[in-house]
Parts: structure tokens; C-alpha cells; sequence
């Protein structure tokens, strides 16, 4: 069978993150025993940095699915809210789980509930579930899209507060990598592999929304038909 | 000249994923009966709950006497007239007595009449004190047709009554009594849209409305000019509010100390099993462990919202009311008073100060939850989507409002 734009890119996207986690292991450098109480565990942050911008990319197109089913009723955006809800719980889990690896070794506590960056991102992934499990409990309709996609558009107040919660309130969490002209902290490796591994989770994030889709479009095209043979409009 | 009480134009509304009316237009005016016709799935239901400003329209407005009260951009507002409602399902709560649900219906126009005759032809006289939730199918319908009837009969201004199949599971004799008083409606002037398959009812109408087509038959009757005085004395009342309504049926069934009460006492019950840790803590700590009993109760929201799914009474409510009922101070009640209870148990003494941030904590909260939860009521299942998910957003705050209060 020929495979389709999202598998494709679901494959290079795995093939992207199992050698980034190799090298990650591998190759790249060791930070300094002096910065850190748990050197080794800040090899992680290459797992925990890309999956967190896969998030963000995630959550935006949750906002841009949930906007657009809201004001224009189209079936794509509904199918893009979807994709952007279920890749945002996958890899939100994948970062707060990372997170909490991390935080326990370096911290000596896995979750702070003072930290704002923590807690903003804990709650995108609780929205994320909220959505995904809120779906599945529900028969599809226009009153099921309409409620859920206004709480993806509110949602989304708290992505760019994650962003720049780091910035502007720091407590624990270290401030941002991605997205910054400070790239000073990390040595060319260690930068080589983080930008192998943000791409990697890119082709992922897309792989999985495109393939995501595609399912959900083969579920509306089955109730569809099933309507039909209930004689329905 | 009749004034017209609603219209519908051009109006598409969708349930599910289908179009139930598309590019509809129909309008009622005062002194009519507006029979909709049509098999089973045709919209009928639809078009009362969509006049009812119950759904949302995909396009076009309803307006009641002139004022759009719900749009396809979402806009709602209260109605500038009387409206009253019996839907398919009752909008009745069980633990409202019969004699009680008739005159709150008839508050919300501001007077009442005498309802002794019409308990009696409904053979309800007996019922009259009894719990909704102890009378047969065929009599809590008898309340929600006549919840939906004495208002217009109270009210000295024209009505707009909405009735979505009164007629179902009514005996011969009630069948009787419901035909003479549509028919004094009528005559009073008030405008009545039903929905039903009795041949009696329909041969009351004086405009026929067939869906889903949309066209509409005059039927022409001699005697379609309006009464304006009515034999029935009425009384004039202050209406009663949906916040009233929620504080004496959460005193009545004690909900509050079933849902809210009993999570703040177990917090409290938890966190004094540890010991005596009031030497051990930090200020910021031991007043969180404080007010960490308020914050339960609060997270446990509004059990009116819950009991307004019964029957669809939430929806009956926000029809003919300016809301849905809901426990209004009742959570800054509790929350006050279970501070202080914290408070002496963890520090001995009681403090004002503590007791009103408790206060506020628990109201705020419990209300932010109250509106969270009725943002899915429109779904199929609301009791089954996760807002408990979305309950965390809340701890940052308090850990912020802690550090601001001991800083």
C-alpha cells in the first residue's frame, strides 16, 4: 500500500528522535559538574526541549482548528482541532514527564507548584486531555464542536504565557533555548543535537497531526455512510 | 392592530450534524394559535427550544416583540415579554412541591391567580403539598403543562406560550380541561405555539405552521378578535430570582453539605490527622493548611447545576427567568464559616480577617466552577465531560494569593 505524506513523515520523525537520543547518550558533550547537581541528567533536556516546542507547535494548531471550525464551520479546521488535541496531549505528556525526570534528579522534587512555566504547561496537558477524553464521551455535533472548540481558543491564552513565564517569573525553571538570540549557555554539539532533535520532533508533530486527520476523515466519511443506511439526510 | 409576539427569520439551526431548519420564517402574533405539524424528526421540538432561545442559530434572529433576543452571532437577551414553556420533558425538580413550581411559574410575570380550579379539574387538589418526585408520570406532566398555562392566566400582558406536545400521556377529562383553556388564552390574547399530533388541539388553531416545509395556513374562525379583560383575579407578586430559587433548594435537600461541606470537613479531618503542626510550619504553610478546607469546598462547585440537569429544569429556567438557579451566597456561607472552624482548630482562635478570605475563596471559586460546568450543558452527555481536568488552573492562584497574604 502507498504510504501518505503523514507516515512519511511520521517515519523520518522517529528516525530523527532515535538518533537524537542516541547521540544525545553518545555524543554530546557533558555539562559542567560545577552548574548542576545531576550533570548527567541534563542529557534529557534533549528529549524535553524539542518535544516542547512539538507542543507549542500542537497547541497552535489546536488554536488555529478551534478558530476555525468557530467561525467559519469548516470540516478541515474541525479535523485540524483534533489532530492539534491529540498531538498536544502526546507531547505535552512527553514534556512533563521529561520535566519531572529532571526536576526530581536536579531539584530533588519532580513538580513545583510555585513555578508558573510548570504549572502553565501542567495545565495545556490537562487541557489537551480534557479535550481528547471530553471528545470521546460525547456523539460528534455541532454542539460538541462549538463547546470544545471554545475551550481549545481559551486555552490557548496560556501558550504564550508558558512561553514567556521563564522570562518574566522566574523561579526554577530555566529560561527559554528556542526562540532566543542567547544561545551563549550551549557549545556548537550540544546545539547541533538540539536542532536535530527539534526538527525531528517537527517532522513528528506533523507526521502525527496529518496522520491523525486522515483517520478522522475516515471516521466522518463511516457516519456519514452509517446516517445513510439509517436513512437520514 | 395585533402585535406580533415572535418572529423567526431566516433562521438555521443545526442539532447534531444535521440542519434541522434552514432558512426558516415564522411569526406569531397575539391572540394566536400556531399548531406546528409534522412527522416525528421534522423540527417541531427545534423551532419551540429555538424560539425558547434555548439553541443557538447557525443564521438569522429571533426577536420577541420586536427586540432580537438570540442571533446567529451568538447575542442573547432576556425577553421584553412574558414567556412560559413546557417543554417535552417536564422541567420539574423533584424535591419542588406541586403548589410551590405552580406559583414560582407565575412570579416570574409578577402576580398570580387562584389555583384551586385548576388543580381541581387536573385532579391534583390532593397533590397540592406533595414533592414533584412522588407523583406519576401523567401528573408531574400535569404540573409542567400547568407551570406553563397560569402564568399567561396571571399575566395582564400578552404571553408568548410555548407548549412542546402538552398533550402527551393527559387523560380524556384533563385533555378537556387543557383545550378550554387554550382556548380562553385565545381569547385573552395571549400567542400560543404548539407542537403535537391530538387531533383536539389541533383543531383549536388558528394558524397552522407545517414543517418541515415551512408553510403556514390561516384558518379562518369567527371569532379571532381578542378579549382583553379576564375573569380571574390576580394578585401581584415580586418576582423570584434564580439565585433565591438555588438557596432554598440547596437548604432544602442539603446538597451544599453533601457535596461541598463534607469535602471541606474531610480536608480538615486529613490535615489535623498529621499532628499538631503548627510549630513546624511556616507562616504561608500554616495558612494554606488553613484555608485549604474552603478550596475544597469551593473545587467541588455549585450542586444546583447538577440539579438543574434533572427534567431539563436548567433549561425551563433560562426561558423563563434571567438565568439558571444557582446557590448564590450559600458557598460564601460555608466558606466562612468552615475558615473559622480551620482556624480554631489549627491556631486556636478566630479570626475575622481569615474567615472572609475563606469566605471569598470559596464563593469565587465554587462560582468560577458553577460557569465552567454549565459551558457544556449544551452537550448530549454534560455529565460526562472531564472539567475536573481543568480544576488545577486554580492552585497557582491560591499559592499566589497565599504569598501576597503573609508577605
Amino acid at each position: 500500500m502507498k504510504m501518505k505524506v503523514g507516515e512519511v513523515l511520521l517515519l523520518f520523525g522517529f528516525t530523527g528522535v532515535a538518533t537524537t537520543m542516541m547521540l544525545a547518550f553518545l555524543w554530546a558533550p557533558s555539562v559542567s559538574i560545577n552548574a548542576f547537581e545531576e550533570p548527567a541528567a541534563q542529557r534529557i533536556f534533549y528529549w524535553h526541549v524539542p518535544s516542547a516546542w512539538a507542543a507549542f507547535i500542537a497547541f497552535g494548531a489546536l488554536f488555529v482548528g478551534s478558530a476555525g471550525w468557530m467561525f467559519k464551520r469548516s470540516e478541515l479546521m474541525w479535523r485540524i482541532h483534533i489532530a492539534g488535541s491529540e498531538a498536544g496531549l502526546a507531547t505535552g505528556l512527553m514534556t512533563v514527564w521529561s520535566g519531572c525526570v529532571w526536576g526530581a534528579a536536579e531539584w530533588g522534587t519532580p513538580w513545583d507548584w510555585s513555578d508558573v512555566r510548570l504549572n502553565t504547561f501542567g495545565l495545556l496537558t490537562l487541557l489537551a486531555i480534557y479535550l481528547v477524553l471530553g471528545r470521546s464521551s460525547q456523539p460528534d455535533g455541532v454542539e460538541t464542536r462549538d463547546t470544545f472548540a471554545a475551550f481549545g481558543l481559551y486555552g490557548f491564552i496560556l501558550v504564550p504565557f508558558t512561553y514567556v513565564a521563564t522570562r518574566i517569573w522566574s523561579i526554577r525553571h530555566p529560561g527559554p533555548v528556542i526562540g532566543t538570540n542567547d544561545g551563549g549557555s550551549l557549545n556548537a554539539d550540544m546545539g547541533l543535537i538540539l536542532l536535530i532533535g527539534t526538527l525531528s520532533f517537527t517532522l513528528l508533530i506533523f507526521g502525527h497531526m496529518l496522520t491523525s486527520m486522515r483517520i478522522t476523515a475516515f471516521e466522518q466519511r463511516i457516519e456519514a455512510l452509517q446516517i445513510q443506511l439509517d436513512g437520514g439526510k | 392592530m395585533a402585535k406580533t409576539l415572535f418572529e423567526a427569520v431566516n433562521v438555521e439551526v443545526r442539532r447534531g450534524m444535521g440542519v434541522v431548519l434552514s432558512n426558516h420564517h415564522v411569526e406569531l402574533n397575539q391572540g394566536d394559535i400556531m399548531v406546528l405539524e409534522g412527522p416525528n424528526g421534522s423540527g417541531k421540538s427545534t423551532l419551540i427550544e429555538a424560539v425558547a432561545r434555548l439553541l443557538p442559530l447557525e443564521k438569522g434572529h429571533i426577536s420577541h416583540a420586536g427586540t432580537s433576543v438570540v442571533d446567529h452571532e451568538g447575542r442573547r437577551k432576556t425577553s421584553p415579554i412574558n414567556v412560559t414553556l413546557v417543554l417535552q420533558k417536564n422541567g420539574l425538580l423533584g424535591c419542588e412541591r406541586v403548589q410551590e413550581h405552580l406559583n414560582l411559574a407565575m412570579k416570574m410575570t409578577g402576580s398570580t391567580v387562584d389555583t384551586a380550579t385548576f388543580l381541581e379539574a387536573f385532579s391534583l387538589t390532593h397533590r397540592a403539598n406533595d414533592n414533584v418526585s412522588h407523583l406519576s408520570q401523567g401528573q408531574a406532566r400535569k404540573v409542567a403543562v400547568l407551570s406553563a398555562l397560569l402564568p399567561a392566566f396571571a399575566s395582564s400582558e400578552p404571553c408568548l406560550v410555548l407548549m412542546d406536545e402538552p398533550d402527551a400521556g393527559l387523560d380524556d377529562r384533563s385533555m378537556n380541561s387543557l383545550c378550554e383553556w387554550i382556548s380562553e388564552l385565545h381569547h385573552l390574547g395571549h400567542g400560543l405555539l404548539i407542537s403535537t399530533h391530538d387531533e383536539r388541539i389541533k383543531s383549536l388553531a388558528t394558524v397552522r405552521h407545517h414543517l418541515p416545509d415551512g408553510t403556514t395556513d390561516i384558518v379562518e374562525k369567527g371569532d379571532r378578535e381578542p378579549r382583553t379583560t379576564s375573569d380571574r383575579p390576580s394578585t401581584p407578586h415580586a418576582k423570584i430570582t434564580p439565585g433565591q430559587f438555588g438557596w432554598n433548594m440547596q437548604w432544602r435537600t442539603l446538597a451544599w453539605l453533601n457535596q461541598n461541606a463534607m469535602a471541606a470537613l474531610l480536608t480538615l479531618g486529613i490535615l489535623l490527622s498529621m499532628g499538631d503542626l503548627s510549630d513546624n510550619l511556616s507562616e504561608m504553610q500554616q495558612l494554606g493548611f488553613i484555608l485549604a478546607p474552603a478550596l475544597a469546598a469551593g473545587l467541588c462547585g455549585d450542586a444546583m447545576v447538577a440539579m438543574c440537569r434533572e427534567e431539563r429544569a436548567g433549561s425551563w429556567w433560562y426561558c423563563v427567568s434571567t438565568g439558571t438557579p444557582h446557590s448564590g451566597m450559600l458557598p460564601f456561607v460555608l466558606g466562612g464559616a468552615i475558615t473559622l472552624l480551620s482556624s480554631l482548630a489549627f491556631t486556636d482562635d478566630l479570626v475575622a480577617e481569615t474567615a472572609v478570605i475563606g469566605a471569598l475563596l470559596t464563593g469565587i471559586v465554587a462560582h468560577l466552577l458553577r460557569f465552567a460546568q454549565q459551558s457544556t450543558e449544551r452537550l448530549a452527555r454534560p455529565q460526562a465531560v472531564f472539567i475536573g481536568l481543568l480544576t488545577p488552573v486554580l492552585i497557582l492562584p491560591y499559592a499566589l494569593l497565599l504569598d501576597l497574604l503573609t508577605r
